[in-house]
């Protein structure tokens, strides 16, 4: 998968847990708190594409990501591996 | 004592999506009892009858909503968008009593409205559907499941729904959790801690697991009637065999009087007295002299008389021995006066709403007598007792002023409530 189609798998997974954000209008260096995403809803995302992409990533990696493009960045890195 | 008075009404159940609907059904006779197809795959019974709540859509209520409050209705929307679907009944039925009521957040003071969530362990069929997911995958888990499996999410969503400031909790006490829950905020309210409090009877949303514990148990019926679902639910016949499984979500708004007047709300009725007396008995078995206790208790608390009392809306859940022990009960409350009392059964219609029962059967008090009826008991053919005052298997038209509501729950947890006729609106003006 691109990251480019990984992006696309984040902000479906942000439609499906918040759908009051219009994830046309998000851009990849924005972060998910930003968007106004509570922290919950944060993790239930990150986990959403775990699933999607069958990865098994330590929480704690996630941890350090700045933003939606750390969250692609990290997500492509292990899907590659 | 302090009178409490209800303000507010909000049901969802299978004979009604709202309080309108539940009072045309009651008025009716319409039960919601049907075999319940699709979970009885999962149960090992033969046929599994159940009251269960259909075609229920959260959005098209909101929508129903929006005229009302809108800012409710978007509060509604991002709190509850993935919530369990018994978290959804009670925010609706929480909702319907809130706007009834005529609250509004902007015009009462959050510190002073308490909120009473009744039931316990409601996140059985969450944790069921999650189970074999979690097996495989533990790393999948939604972290929203830290928040879901605690009863309390109910108390910190439906507060940030309404914004709610002062006192909350849950309260559990089996099949008579709905009135723990109303005794609960009565006192809230008596004690001056809340002006305005929220009691929601939570729907029991049982797994399969839960179903087969009481099938195991020998508790549930409809197996002489699996044929016949309407016809399964007879409180007080000598064919009852025992309970039926039904779900609602029921709200009451209470209130102190003079808040209540202040704000120049109607007073639909009034709490006012309740009791809570245990039997010291792990099991399920009734006991007649603890619910007499409650039902005495009730009265004394209120400051009446057995000759007060026109109507016991009774636990009556169709088990043979709960039946049996309830009149005993009764007869010793109420002695020489027993075939005076009118008595039905609302279970009859809803089935067994175990921790919502008590707000459900609150509700139907003050809706008949409201409108001066009392409902049928549906398939009462053979009385197993010819003293009581039973309805018959039609609608009763009847002035009540004062009942008493009884839900008795396992672990012998016997509850009693005295309600009384609202206010008429002239009587207000005054």
């Amino acid at each position: 998968m691109t990251k480019e189609q990984i992006f696309e798998l984040v902000k479906n997974s942000i439609r499906e847990m918040v759908p009051e954000i219009n994830t046309d209008n998000v851009r990849i260096e924005q972060s998910l708190r930003d968007l106004g995403v509570n922290s919950i809803d944060r993790m239930d995302i990150v986990i959403k594409c775990m699933e999607d992409l069958n990865l098994k990533i330590p929480l704690v990696e996630f941890g350090k990501v700045k933003n939606i493009a750390g969250i692609v960045e990290l997500l492509y890195e292990k899907s590659t591996q | 004592m302090n009178r409490v008075a209800v303000t507010g009404l909000g049901i969802v159940s299978s004979i009604g999506h709202n309080v309108s609907e539940f009072k045309h059904s009651l008025k009716n006779g319409r039960c919601g009892i049907r075999s319940m197809e699709h979970d009885s795959s999962k149960v090992a019974a033969s046929k599994i009858l159940g009251a269960l709540i259909h075609d229920f859509s959260f959005n098209d209520i909101l929508e129903h909503y929006s005229e009302f409050d809108g800012a409710l209705v978007s509060r509604l929307k991002a709190c509850l968008k993935r919530a369990t679907v018994g978290m959804k009944y009670a925010a609706v039925s929480a909702a319907e009593a809130w706007t009834s009521a005529g609250l509004k957040s902007e015009n009462i003071t959050p510190e002073r409205i308490g909120i009473v969530v009744a039931g316990s362990n409601l996140s059985c069929a969450l944790q069921y559907n999650l189970h074999n997911n979690f097996v495989t995958s533990p790393e999948y888990l939604s972290p929203s499941y830290a928040l879901q499996f605690m009863d309390t999410d109910y108390v910190g969503t439906l507060s940030e729904v309404f914004n709610i400031k002062g006192e909350g909790f849950t309260v559990g006490g089996a099949s008579a959790s709905g009135n723990v829950g109303i005794i609960k905020a009565c006192q809230l309210i008596r004690l001056k801690i809340v002006d305005v409090c929220l009691v929601i009877g939570s729907c029991a949303d049982l797994s399969p697991m839960e179903i087969q514990g009481f099938v195991n148990l020998g508790g549930m019926g409809g197996n002489v009637f699996a044929e016949k679902p309407l016809e399964a639910c007879r409180p007080f016949d000598k064919e009852h065999e025992g309970f039926i499984y039904g779900q609602a979500s029921a709200c009451l708004v209470l209130e102190s009087i003079e808040h209540a007047r202040t704000r120049e709300a109607e007073i639909l009725s009034y709490i006012s007295g309740g009791a809570i007396a245990l039997d010291a008995n792990r099991l399920s078995t009734p006991c007649e002299d603890g619910e007499a206790r409650a039902m005495t208790g009730a009265l004394g608390e209120a400051g009446l008389k057995i000759t007060d009392i026109d109507y016991i809306n009774a636990h009556g859940t169709s088990t043979p021995l709960g039946d049996i022990t309830e009149v005993n009960a009764i007869k010793k409350v109420f002695g020489s006066r027993t075939g005076e009392v009118w008595i039905n059964s609302t279970k009859g219609l809803t089935g067994h709403c175990l921790y919502s029962a008590g707000v459900v059967e609150a509700i139907a008090v003050i809706i008949q007598m409201k409108e001066n009826f009392l409902h049928p008991n549906l398939n009462l053919y053979t009385p197993i007792d010819n003293e009581c005052r039973f309805c018959n298997r039609q609608i009763v038209e009847a002035e009540v002023r004062t009942a008493l509501s009884n839900s008795f729950g396992f672990g012998g947890i016997n509850t009693s409530v005295v309600i009384e006729k609202g206010e008429q609106p002239q009587e207000r003006k005054r």
